[in-house]
This record gives C-alpha cells, sequence and structure tokens, in this order.
C-alpha cells in the first residue's frame, strides 16, 4: 500500500468510515514500537488499535470524548507518530553514549567499593 | 580569523548526537534537553537537520556542542563531563534522608476544609505521641546517614503538645553531641496559640516557623474554620510577632488552592508581600484526605489550576519589576533543577523518588510513613507506604518492600513517557500521588494529572524564559 495523504516520512493513509477514523502506516517507514509509543502517548485522548495488514500497520482510532473531529485526531495521532519515529532513531543512536555516560557518573560512587556501610 | 572559524566548522555528519530528548513548545519551537536538563530552544527545521546530520548554522551547532547535546565523534570529555553532572544531581541518595516529620499529636482547633488527617478534638489527649515513642523516633532520625537532619514538628496542631515539641529538641540536641549533624528545626503551626513562652523558645533554639496563609481574610477564613472565625487574624499577628521577635526570615507560609482562590492570584500574592513575606508557593490541592470528601475544596481540574498558577506567576513578575521581592517557591525549585546541577531535594520532583530517601514521617502512635502523603492516605483507611513502627531496626524500614517497591517500579528513566520525556530531568516520580490517583505506583502518564501538571508548568516556565529576558534573569536568580 503507498502513502498517500499522509504525513511526509510517515507513509501513511487515512480513513474515515462513519464512526470508525483509520490510519495506515507503511512498515517499511515506521516501526511498531514508535506506534505503540504514539498510543501510549494519546491514551487521553484516543485509543488506537494496531493490527498487521501485509506491509502496513493498520491503526484504528477510538476517540474517548463524543465530540472529537476525526481529522484533528488523525492528525493528532500521527504527529505523534512522527515524533515518536525520530524519539526511537534519536535513542537507538544515542544508546551507547547513554550507556557510558551512566557507567562513568554511576562507576566512581563508592557504592560498589564495599567502603560504603550498609544500614545495620 | 576566516581561517580559524572555518577550521573550526563542523562539516555535514561532522558530528555525532548525545543522548538528548526533545519537547515541542509551539509550533515553531522546540526544546531540546540533555541528561541532566541543559537545554537549547531550536526550530522544528533545526531539529531535523542536527538529527540528519545537515545541519550548517555553525552558531547553533556551537550552543549544541557547548550544552552537551552533540559532540565531534573521538571526544570523551562530553561524556565525562555529563557524568560529573549525573553524578553531582544524584548526590543526595548515599546521604539520606535529610527530613523527619514527628507528629506530635492529631489534635486540632482548626476545622480546615481541605484537611488531609483526621484531625482529633482538642481534648483527646490519646493522640499524641509518648516520649517514649519520640526517643524511639528520634533514634532512628539519628541513624540516618544524612549529615543535616530537620526535624519538623507537625500535627494535627503541633502546638497543642508543646511540652512534647520541648522534649524532643532538648534530647535531639542531646543526642546530636555524640552525633554532630547539622541539626535544625521547624514547626509547621497555624499560630493561633503561639505565646511568649513558645516564641522564647523558638528564639533560643532557632527554630523556623513554617504557617499557613491563603490569602486574604475571607478566603482564609473560608477555608480554614476555627471557633471564632479568626484563623486569618490568629495566622497575620502570629507571623508579625515571629517577624519582630526571631527575624523576618524565619517564619514562611504556604497556601493552599481551592476553588474559591481560583481567579483571586494576584490579592494572594498582594497578602503576602503586605506582610512582607518574599516566598508563595502556588500549591493546588492534594488529592488525598478530607480534601477530596465533599466539600473539600478540590473541585477543579488541573487547566483551571494552570489558569491560577500562571495568573499568580504574571503577579510575582509584576512585582520584582517594581521591585519588591517575591519567589514562586515552585518555579524556583524547578528553575534549580533547569539552570543548575543542584538538586533541591524536592520530595515531589526526584527520581528516585523523594519518599524515605527524602523524608520519613514518625506518626503519634509510633507508626512511620515514607512521607507525609503516604501518613494521608492511611488515614482513609490505606496503609501502602506504611514503612514500619519506630520499634523495628533502621535496616527493616529503609528495606522494606514498602519503600523499595514503589521506589524501583516508579524511576522515570525507565517509566514509559517518561523516559523518553524531555521533562524528565525537572521531574519526578511521586508514586504516592500515581498509587492514590490510578492504583500503581508508575502510573499512565498520558492519563496524569501529575504530568499533566507538570508538563505545563515546565512548559510556561520555558516559554517566558525564552521570549522574556527579564523572567529568565529571575529564575537564574531564583536558582541560586
Amino acid at each position: 500500500m503507498s502513502p498517500a495523504g499522509g504525513a511526509p516520512g510517515t507513509g501513511t493513509e487515512a480513513t474515515d468510515a462513519g464512526a470508525e477514523i483509520g490510519l495506515v502506516f507503511d512498515q517499511a517507514v515506521v516501526n511498531l514500537d514508535a506506534l505503540q509509543r504514539a498510543a501510549y502517548a494519546v491514551a487521553a485522548e484516543m485509543t488506537v488499535d494496531i493490527r498487521v495488514c501485509g506491509a502496513d500497520y493498520v491503526c484504528t482510532l477510538f476517540p474517548r470524548g463524543p465530540d472529537a473531529a476525526h481529522k484533528t485526531l488523525q492528525h493528532r495521532f500521527r504527529a505523534e507518530v512522527n515524533d515518536q519515529v525520530l524519539r526511537v532513531r534519536i535513542a537507538k543512536q544515542t544508546e551507547p553514549l547513554r550507556n557510558l555516560v551512566f557507567a562513568l557518573a554511576f562507576s566512581r560512587t563508592g557504592l560498589a567499593d564495599g567502603d560504603a556501610e550498609g544500614p545495620a | 580569523m576566516k581561517l580559524e572559524r572555518a577550521a573550526m566548522a563542523l562539516p555535514a555528519h561532522g558530528w555525532q548526537l548525545l543522548p538528548l530528548r526533545f519537547h515541542r513548545l509551539d509550533p515553531d519551537s522546540v526544546v531540546l534537553t540533555n541528561l541532566v536538563g541543559e537545554h537549547v530552544f531550536v526550530t522544528p527545521d533545526e531539529l531535523s537537520a542536527v538529527v540528519d546530520g545537515t545541519c550548517s548554522d555553525q552558531e547553533l551547532l556551537a550552543r549544541l556542542r557547548a550544552a552537551h547535546l552533540i559532540q565531534v565523534p573521538g571526544e570523551t570529555l562530553p561524556a565525562e563531563l555529563l557524568a560529573i553532572k549525573l553524578r553531582t544531581r544524584m548526590r543526595r541518595l548515599p546521604d539520606s534522608t535529610g527530613l523527619h516529620i514527628f507528629v506530635v499529636t492529631l489534635r486540632c482547633e482548626h476545622t480546615c476544609r481541605y484537611c488531609q488527617v483526621s484531625r482529633q478534638s482538642a481534648a483527646k489527649n490519646e493522640f499524641d505521641m509518648t516520649e517514649e515513642t519520640a526517643r524511639r523516633a528520634l533514634e532512628l532520625a539519628f541513624r540516618s546517614p544524612s549529615p543535616q537532619l530537620k526535624i519538623e514538628f507537625q500535627g494535627g496542631e503541633p502546638l497543642l503538645n508543646f511540652p512534647l515539641v520541648r522534649w524532643i529538641t532538648a534530647e535531639a540536641r542531646q543526642m546530636n553531641a555524640e552525633y554532630g549533624k547539622d541539626l535544625a528545626f521547624v514547626i509547621a503551626t497555624n499560630l493561633a496559640l503561639l505565646d511568649e513562652e513558645i516564641l522564647g523558645f523558638c528564639a533560643k533554639e532557632q527554630v523556623h516557623i513554617s504557617t499557613s496563609l491563603d490569602g486574604p481574610q475571607d478566603l482564609h477564613n473560608g477555608n480554614r474554620r476555627r471557633p471564632g472565625r479568626d484563623s486569618w487574624q490568629q495566622a497575620v499577628a502570629g507571623i508579625r510577632r515571629v517577624q519582630e521577635r526571631l527575624g523576618p526570615d524565619r517564619v514562611s507560609a504556604l497556601m493552599t488552592t481551592t476553588e474559591a482562590s481560583l481567579g483571586r492570584a494576584g490579592e494572594i500574592i498582594d497578602a503576602y508581600a503586605g506582610l512582607g513575606l518574599h516566598g508563595v508557593f502556588l500549591r493546588p490541592v492534594s488529592p488525598y484526605g478530607f480534601a477530596l470528601r465533599g466539600r473539600g475544596g478540590a473541585n477543579y481540574d488541573v487547566g483551571r489550576w494552570l489558569e491560577f498558577y500562571a495568573a499568580g506567576l504574571d503577579r510575582i513578575i509584576e512585582l520584582n519589576r517594581q521591585g519588591v521581592p517575591m519567589v514562586e517557591i515552585y518555579a524556583s525549585i524547578i528553575a534549580k533543577k533547569m539552570l543548575t546541577n543542584a538538586d533541591p531535594g524536592y520530595v515531589d520532583l526526584t527520581s528516585p523518588a523523594g519518599i524515605g530517601i527524602g523524608a520519613l514521617v514518625y506518626n503519634y502512635d509510633g507508626d512511620i510513613y515514607a512521607s507525609d502523603e503516604g501518613r494521608m492516605l492511611a488515614e482513609m483507611g490505606d496503609r501502602t507506604f506504611r514503612l514500619g513502627t519506630v520499634r523495628d531496626s533502621y535496616a527493616d524500614i529503609m528495606l522494606s518492600d514498602a519503600l523499595l517497591n514503589p521506589l524501583t517500579e516508579s524511576i522515570t528513566l525507565s517509566a514509559p513517557m517518561c523516559a523518553t520525556c524531555a521533562f524528565e530531568p525537572y521531574c519526578g516520580a511521586d508514586p504516592v500521588f500515581h498509587h492514590a490517583t490510578m492504583g500503581d505506583f508508575t502510573g499512565h502518564k498520558a492519563l496524569s494529572a501529575f504530568c499533566r501538571r507538570n508538563t505545563a508548568v515546565f512548559t510556561l516556565l520555558l516559554r517566558r524564559m525564552r521570549d522574556d529576558p527579564y523572567f529568565r534573569d529571575l529564575l537564574w536568580r531564583w536558582a541560586q
């Protein structure tokens, strides 16, 4: 399925059939981790059902409020997915340095040297 | 000069991202933060270009390097500096626990509408702490590794059991001859019972007074009811007496926001300024105890509190511009976390959480709680945060599942949403709030009023820092 009407870079396709609000993401562009993180982050506004369909992730959005505009929810979720894709990408690039910083920080606390008395 | 600048310029893909997180402040503005909260404002396009390795703005790249958000491949200094700063922020952990709260009585002559504890009438002495319980509590307090010990007397109204306040203070001084800790005392009182004897004691022992002032007379007396309907008059008279006798810095006041406070932020702050108080803590009502029952004053949502907070901050900035020094305490705590490497150790805004590590509460009956809010939950029948009793050993208390489970389960560096949030270095875990409101220590942050309130406050402060040089300077001063 090719991207149509989606945000640049995420390869999405939107459907709006009655009460059901759909968004389709190309698996080659968006990974499941980012989608799940996005669904978690928008939980105050909607719940999201994610299914695998061929080369796509098919997301169905269920608004929590009765007055939520479908287009607004689609834009909100798509924007959140874009941000989560970027966050996953940054985290992947920086993970070794993050681990290094934490290792440097906590290797010099003395807590592991046996010189810190434990509570009696 | 041009050659030097050219030599320093970073080519495309000539940098490496350091661990960074971002938050969209506005459609055209993003804040980037590093592992310890140092931040830089960029545009969305600049963020993309930096991550893609295509940014050619050397001035921006220099700022990002200075803030440890990017580095040149092969550099080792940025990671070492970040590690030092991270360790500095965490240095409070091995030095736990600094604050020890003694609930010397549950008795109180006030019936405040938002009171979070089950106050008892002033005549029921069975709700007083005994000397034996206090002595055991002191022995535990002095076992804390912290070189500073602050003993805070709370209630009920602690001055209804003033003989025990005096006894604990003397006993603590005597025990400290062996331990040599930096010892401080605070009485959290409504000041209605203040007299010359108590003032003399506070002067001699250098006791700090923490009181409640909800703002103008009608608002305060509407919230804080007592026989005679004169709580405000008693508080104001008491504040003035303490200022005159002990000095202006020996008394501070706290306010609680009820729905009656909304729309009156300016009046509340002016009431503080009129009394010569230089700090106000614009606190929402806590979701514990009587505050949730009936007419507890908690009938407003996060959005309405944020409007109140923003209006209050406006008035405080205006007063400072006029030369009247006034600090919003919550913003000053956040400013310290945003602009320095120090962690003020404020219990709600730390991770690992401040429960137990930052404070221990000794109830009148000898039960020990991980925080004051944990004690309030127990008054509602939920004893999740009861760590044990004063008869238990220090190790049993500090290594109890009741303390370690909420601490480990709520750490923000591994909590969903928090781990990737740009505000994580400024924020806290608060397992008590999330347990009380959601039934688990971590909480679902997308649905959390704690997350919504703090995200909005951080966003508000950052936007104003970005747009208003005066406010940025003011926050820097508050952070010192």
